[in-house]
């Protein structure tokens, strides 16, 4: 086993719990994920104030709620299309939310050169998710590229928790570019190859 | 990509990324970026919220001063 695959595994334990509690309580999964997104908000506000230690707490509980909402839909048979296009929406208020926490922090101290870096980086993150929905309106699938929500959420946690914010905010840009580079390129080629579709 | 020498392949892997997670390529991944964000000296980034030369400036900063640690120049006067 990889090691990211034992701390998936290991993260796991406690989750199925908290999925357990909420199937049992039969609490809605787009309740659930909203009130991720409102802890995202709280998140953000602490990383505006500086206190990234807490912001890195209320993290870990916002996306507690990211990410059983779908295991929690799944185990109340509660699945529907409205669900799945409502948790892509509320993600990317989550994900602006905390770069808007570091852009407010950065532009108090006026650090226009991070403003212009955690803005990028945001513009990146939202456009790889916007390149993969779109491209899947065209072709099956177009999971490519490393830099995905779980990935930057994971990196948000690392840089609040050690404070190395501003490390995380090159990593995350750099690949969010290449990210979006990878999908549109992987888009392209998938239609060039694609047989051509019958007259109607 | 059949043509690619493998340094240039194993560049274009890393960019063209198509490795699920859980995998050793995506195992080497987190841990350059770990390595990255850790080792990566908070001053050579500009950081405004973190200072210091990190471990990457605290060995550079070893290896350029001409004092060599833990060597004790006992004289007796």
């Amino acid at each position: 086993m990889t090691f990211t695959g034992l701390i998936g595994h290991i993260c796991m334990v406690p989750l199925r719990a908290i999925i357990g509690a909420c199937v049992a309580l039969r609490i809605h999964p787009n309740i659930l994920t909203f009130v991720g997104v409102l802890i995202n908000v709280a998140a953000a506000v602490a990383l505006g104030q500086a206190r990234f230690i807490t912001a890195g707490f209320i993290m870990i509980v916002a996306n507690i709620f990211d990410f059983i909402d779908g295991k929690v839909a799944r185990e109340l048979q509660a699945e529907t299309k409205f669900g799945g296009f409502w948790d892509s929406v509320i993600d990317r208020f989550s994900d602006i939310a905390l770069f808007l926490g570091l852009i407010y922090l950065y532009s108090t101290r006026g650090r226009t050169d991070y403003v212009m870096i955690a803005a990028i980086a945001m513009m990146f993150a939202i456009m790889t998710s916007y390149t993969r929905a779109r491209a899947e309106s065209l072709i099956a699938k177009c999971k490519v590229g490393f830099m995905e929500r779980p990935e930057r959420i994971v990196l948000f946690m690392i840089g609040a928790f050690t404070n190395r914010m501003a490390a995380v905010m090159w990593v995350i840009g750099v690949l969010s570019v290449f990210t979006v580079a990878d999908r549109i390129i992987y888009t392209y080629r998938e239609l060039r190859d694609a047989p051509p579709e019958p007259a109607s | 990509m059949k043509t690619l020498t493998l340094p240039a392949r194993i560049l274009w892997n890393a960019f063209f990324w198509t490795y699920e997670r859980a995998t050793w390529q995506y195992d080497l991944m987190v841990i350059a970026i770990l390595a990255f964000v850790w080792l990566t000296p908070p001053d050579w980034l500009g950081d405004p919220m973190a200072s210091g030369t990190g471990p990457i400036g605290w060995m550079l900063a070893l290896l350029a001063s001409d004092i060599v640690p833990f060597v004790v120049n006992a004289q007796v006067q």
